[in-house]
């Protein structure tokens, strides 16, 4: 089944320049990536396309001519219950047209800012049917890298078992970012958490985790949610956030991101925020020299962003943590019949090339594999007993806007999360400038066929904030393989989530913006605030299109062994030697972007750990 | 549960429960790290690129030279009988060969056995290779999906001092070992010599209790007996402790002397009649005002043997039942008579235990040191009881063999199947036989006592009866195994013991 056909109808291909015929093979590659479900889904829609378009011209897509691609596009996007559909059938199509763009119009050699720091890695097919350790750390993203650094330095030997692939950054300036971003995400990114809406929750998969793909942002927890953490869930560990926050922060070389490679994209915002009056700010980052490649969500191409890989993992390997790459844990290996109670023996690990199995023994198990994936690996293990495990996961509902600006901004030269508004922080709303490279992020261009190629080509005068609320955990992992998540999003959080984006409307406005994008299908344009309230009035946050980031809170720590299935010192309840380290210990939403508070969680766990290893 | 926990909580129940030994082979490849790389540059070299030899034949006879074979023969016990379904921590001793790089008959190390708690078969195995000392570790991974497969496969590591010097798969060959492997269980008790060497004797009247050792000196053709015996007067009057010391030499008459009586006392294990004592270890004592006296170390050199059934001992429900605490021991020593010394070393012999009501009717007993650890052990004995004293003897006969017992049980020979087939005995002297068959299996046993190298004694029974002993430490002995064999009888093994072998007769 070609998708050529439904690719020339969407970004409505007539032939007059090169880059569009080239998108349907990128957008296959994609698609290879994905899994199985969304292939499917994607191929059964082009599938309804053409016979629609048979219906009506006796012919499929691929057959018709420019014009009669219109006429079909625009009897589809007539249909107001189709927009949303369409939408979704747009955002791996726009994927493959932006970076084909992109690609037309020539990219520019990153620079290097540095050689990776080395780290011992050995591949799954190198690694030994049969070995030894003193702990194994399942993970190696900011809570996995933490962990191994810790136990490394307390003298254990360590070895980090990683499901994905190490990737050097010289090998991301040698590739254009779409061919990285589908290597670097699980399901090549199209990880969704089902309900109502249904919300696009990207997460990484290689050494470093996500914090390979992150955008940077270094937000310390606030003190409100720390004092909830301590206070209402009986989390100690909270209490000591501050020193570990310092220490994660000297980590990563945190600062305050300078103006000079800031963006238009963040000047826009802040002029936006100067003219209001509200407190805006370029972003904390742990990104010193950055070059503002705006590469950050498919892998820093100039090693300027200290993701894990590049700055606690060296100093983990320095200490003797060794790290195994593609061998994906199956399980826990449990010894059921231990005095005492269960307690774990090692890991059963699958390696991702040829499906072979070995086994790893270790008195100590550190999960580290991120909210999505512990609960998953514990229920595969025989550990999934706890009734709140998998449930109380946070995953930060956000949406995003673009202004449209008179002069050309090209976002995508700059900082890729800039600045951060936080006047209505309080309320719960985090406005951040993100602009991604064309088609990368979570805004979806408005329209079809010659609508959707006018947006396409006067993408450089758009600039895009984006706002993530402060949720409810209202979302549940099911499931021991696939990545199944269920989030319906609190009534609450929906008012919150267009309350964000009316701010970010108005801070676009305020910014010079003639028109701003809604991101909602049927009213995609306004041209001025009050036309926004009224669009908003008559919406519901489920036609806003919806992506979550940050998911936490899935194995959560806390007092009460009824509700948290993690004790505060980070040991799953109901067996001896697994200790959970990662955004899943999270009791609550930690309101911000949680790299910083995931790391510090894993330090005061890992303190703890290493504090009884020593006096032993 | 820390490995030391774990055997305390296996000594503890030591005493109570059976153990698991079992012999295993295994056969498989180790390569080690960095002979991969060396090898393929060499026969890159020798045949180069374009050499004759296709990417297959290459890899093949790369494969060849760059695996070494290795063997594993273990011998595994655990001190308690192994629960497939639970974890059973194993000793594991044996031979470890790997082509060029080592041969270690002393090989140990341990087993974690655990197919289902667990899932895991574990091998920790140490040998010495070329003055360094290894470390084989792996386990089996079992695997309800491919239950043959992950019972017979051993992957493992090969350690250098903590540091991994190469990996291996070791494999279980299911058509040549599995009938062995399976053939060589047994859950055999506790081995505790020192156990069965504290008296029976819980305070009833009319018990007789024994422990007596004879020793043969090979230097000088020398025979020893110790008899320690604790008599119970049937009419309830005190117990006394008494017994005799006899040495047998190869040149003169055979010399004896009485001890005691004394008072039983009880307190020690083992026996203890004032200055005489036949303790765990050690038979110490002197007889006859000092002319005959004795300072000799025992070290227990075989498992029990009970050459009546085993349950006869733990509950007395014969009118006797003896056992060897040990089948062999060792002897080091001094034993004077008349101004003569003879200094033992190392010398070979047996303690013995006796409980029971009195001596029998009419009795036979041999033991005999057969060399290479096997030992032949024979009691035939008429009841004094009404009705069993008209049976003929009752043999029990056991002959421990390449470490194994024949008969299978010791009712085999002294009752057969309900009389059939039981082995005979015809106890006249001065020369006593005694013939028995199984299935495949049948000896014929000939014990001679020349009336010059016998000694004679009267035997007191706890009711007062006498009987009279014709006991020799140097008599010969003649033992011929003949096996079943396609049609006709084949000699398996025989045994000619001129002068060593420890016989008795006794009638009343």
């Amino acid at each position: 089944m070609s998708l050529t056909g439904l690719v020339a109808a969407l970004i409505a291909d007539d032939g007059t320049t090169d880059w569009p015929r080239r998108v349907p093979d990128r957008l296959e590659t994609v698609l290879s990536t994905m899994p199985v479900g969304a292939r499917a889904g994607m191929r059964a829609a082009a599938r309804a396309v053409d016979a629609y378009a048979l219906a009506r011209t006796g012919r499929t897509l691929a057959g018709l001519t420019a014009r009669e691609r219109q006429s079909v596009v625009a009897g589809l996007t007539a249909r107001p219950a189709l927009l949303p559909l369409l939408d979704l059938l747009k955002v791996p199509v726009l994927l493959s047209a932006g970076t084909e763009r992109m690609l037309e119009e020539g990219t520019t050699r990153s620079v290097l800012t540095r050689k990776d720091p080395p780290l011992d890695l050995t591949p799954a097919s190198a690694w030994p049917a049969c070995s030894t350790a003193d702990a194994v750390v399942v993970g190696s993203g900011a809570g996995g890298a933490v962990a191994a650094r810790s136990l490394a330095r307390a003298g254990l030997d360590v070895l980090v078992l990683e499901e994905g692939s190490h990737h050097s950054t010289e090998s991301f300036g040698r590739r254009a970012p779409l061919e990285r971003f589908t290597e670097l995400y699980r399901d090549g990114g199209a990880t969704f958490a089902l309900g109502t809406p249904p919300l696009l929750l990207p997460v990484g998969r290689a050494v470093g985790g996500t914090t390979l793909v992150n955008s940077g942002t270094c937000y310390r927890t606030p003190d409100h949610v720390l004092s909830r953490w301590s206070r209402h869930f009986g989390w100690t560990a909270a209490d000591e956030f501050d020193r570990h926050l310092d220490e994660a922060e000297r980590l990563l070389r945190v600062a305050t991101q300078p103006l000079d490679v800031l963006g238009a994209n963040g000047r826009l915002a802040l002029a936006g925020a100067g003219a209001l009056g509200w407190r805006a700010a370029p972003l904390r980052r742990n990104a010193p020299g950055c070059q503002g490649s705006c590469q950050c969500v498919a892998g820093c191409p100039t090693g300027a962003k200290h993701s894990v890989q590049l700055s606690v993992l060296p100093e983990a390997c320095a200490a003797g943590a060794r790290i195994v790459t593609e061998a994906r844990v199956e399980r826990v290996l449990v010894d059921t019949d231990r005095p005492g109670g269960p307690r774990a023996a090692g890991v059963r690990v699958r390696r991702e090339q040829d499906g072979g199995a070995f086994d790893i023994l270790a008195p100590l198990v550190v999960v580290a594999a991120g909210a999505l994936q512990t609960p998953q690996l514990l229920r595969r293990s025989g550990l999934g007993g706890h009734p709140r495990l998998g449930h109380n996961l946070s995953v930060h509902p956000a949406t995003s806007v673009a202004g449209r600006f008179a002069e050309p901004v090209k976002a995508w030269q700059g900082v890729l999360q800039s600045v951060g508004v936080e006047e209505h922080h309080g309320a719960g709303i985090l406005i951040e400038a993100t602009a991604t490279p064309p088609g990368m992020g979570s805004f979806v261009l408005p329209g079809a066929g010659g609508e959707l190629r006018r947006e396409l080509e006067g993408v450089d005068r758009l600039a895009t904030l984006g706002a993530m609320i402060a949720d409810r955990p209202a979302g549940r992992v099911l499931g021991r393989r696939r990545t199944v998540v269920r989030y319906d999003l609190d009534r609450r959080d929906a008012g919150r989530l267009l309350r964000a984006v009316l701010a970010m409307g108005e801070l676009l406005f305020a910014a010079g913006a003639e028109e701003v994008l809604t991101g909602i299908p049927r009213t995609p344009r306004v041209r001025s605030l009050a036309e926004l309230r009224d669009v908003l009035a008559g919406t519901s946050a489920r036609r806003l299109h919806l992506s979550a980031y940050h998911p936490t809170g899935t194995a959560a720590a806390g007092a009460s062994p009824e509700r948290f299935p993690v004790d505060p010192q980070g040991r799953l309840r109901g067996v001896h030697g697994v200790v959970v380290a990662d955004a899943s210990v999270l009791p609550s939403c930690p309101q911000v972007n949680p790299q910083l508070s995931v790391m510090a969680a894993a330090l005061a766990i890992m303190e703890n750990h290493t504090r009884a290893i020593v006096s032993r | 549960m820390s490995a030391a926990t774990t055997s305390r909580v296996h000594q503890g129940r030591r005493s109570a429960t059976r153990g698991t030994v079992f012999d295993e082979t295994m056969l498989g490849t180790l390569r080690l790290d960095g002979e991969h790389h060396e090898h393929h540059e060499h026969h890159e070299h020798r045949d180069g690129p374009d050499g004759p030899d296709g990417p297959d034949g290459r890899d093949g006879r790369d494969r060849d030279r760059r695996d070494r074979r290795i063997r594993l023969d273990l011998t595994v016990s655990a001190d308690r009988v192994m629960r497939p379904w639970g974890t059973t921590e194993a000793r594991a001793a044996g031979r470890v060969r790997i082509t060029g790089l080592a041969d270690d008959p002393n090989a140990e190390g341990e087993l974690e056995i655990s197919p289902l708690a667990r899932r895991r078969i574990r091998y920790r195995i140490a040998f010495t290779a070329g003055g360094r000392r290894l470390t084989l570790d792996g386990w089996k991974s079992v695997s309800p999906r491919r239950p043959v497969a992950s019972m017979t496969v051993l992957p493992f590591t090969l350690y250098a001092d903590g540091a991994p010097m190469g990996t291996g798969t070791l494999r279980f060959p299911l058509s040549t070992q599995l009938l062995p492997f399976l053939a060589s269980f047994r859950f055999p008790r506790p081995h505790e010599p020192g156990a069965v060497l504290a008296s029976r004797w819980r305070g009833e009247p009319g018990r007789t209790e024994v422990w007596y050792t004879t020793v043969t000196d090979p230097d000088t053709g020398s025979g020893l007996w110790l008899h320690h015996e604790l008599t119970a007067p049937v009419d309830g009057s005190q117990p006394y402790a008494h017994g005799w010391a006899a040495v047998f030499p190869e040149d003169g008459p055979v010399r004896h002397a009485r001890f005691g009586p004394v008072p039983w006392s009880g307190a020690e294990p083992g026996f203890d009649a004032g200055e005489v004592a036949s303790r765990p270890g050690r038979l110490s004592g002197s007889a006859d005002e000092g002319a005959l006296h004795w300072d000799i170390a025992e070290r227990p050199a075989g498992e029990p043997l009970f050459t009546f059934p085993r349950w006869s001992w733990n509950r007395p429900l014969l009118p006797a039942t003896h056992m060897l605490p040990a089948a062999r021991s060792r002897y080091d020593g001094t034993f004077t008579h008349d101004g003569r010394t003879l200094t033992l070393s190392g010398v070979p012999g047996a303690s013995a235990r006796i409980y029971g009501h009195g001596n029998a009717r009419r009795w036979a007993w041999l033991h005999a040191d057969l060399g290479d650890g096997d030992v032949l052990e024979v009691v035939a004995a008429v009841s004094t009881r009404p009705g069993l004293r008209r049976l003929p003897p009752m043999v029990f006969l056991r002959l421990r063999r390449q470490g194994r017992d024949w008969p299978r049980r010791p009712e085999r020979g002294a009752v057969g199947w309900a009389g059939a087939g039981r082995f005979r005995a015809d106890t006249a002297l001065p020369t006593w036989r005694v013939t028995g068959r199984t299935a495949l299996r049948r000896i014929r046993v000939e014990v001679t006592q020349p009336a010059d190298r016998t000694l004679v004694l009267d035997y007191t029974d706890p009711d007062g009866r006498h009987a009279t002993c014709r006991n020799s430490e140097r008599a010969d002995a003649h033992v011929l195994l003949e096996r079943w064999w396609f049609g006709g009888w084949r000699t398996e093994a025989e045994w000619t013991l001129d002068g060593t072998a420890h016989a008795e007769v006794g009638t009343r």
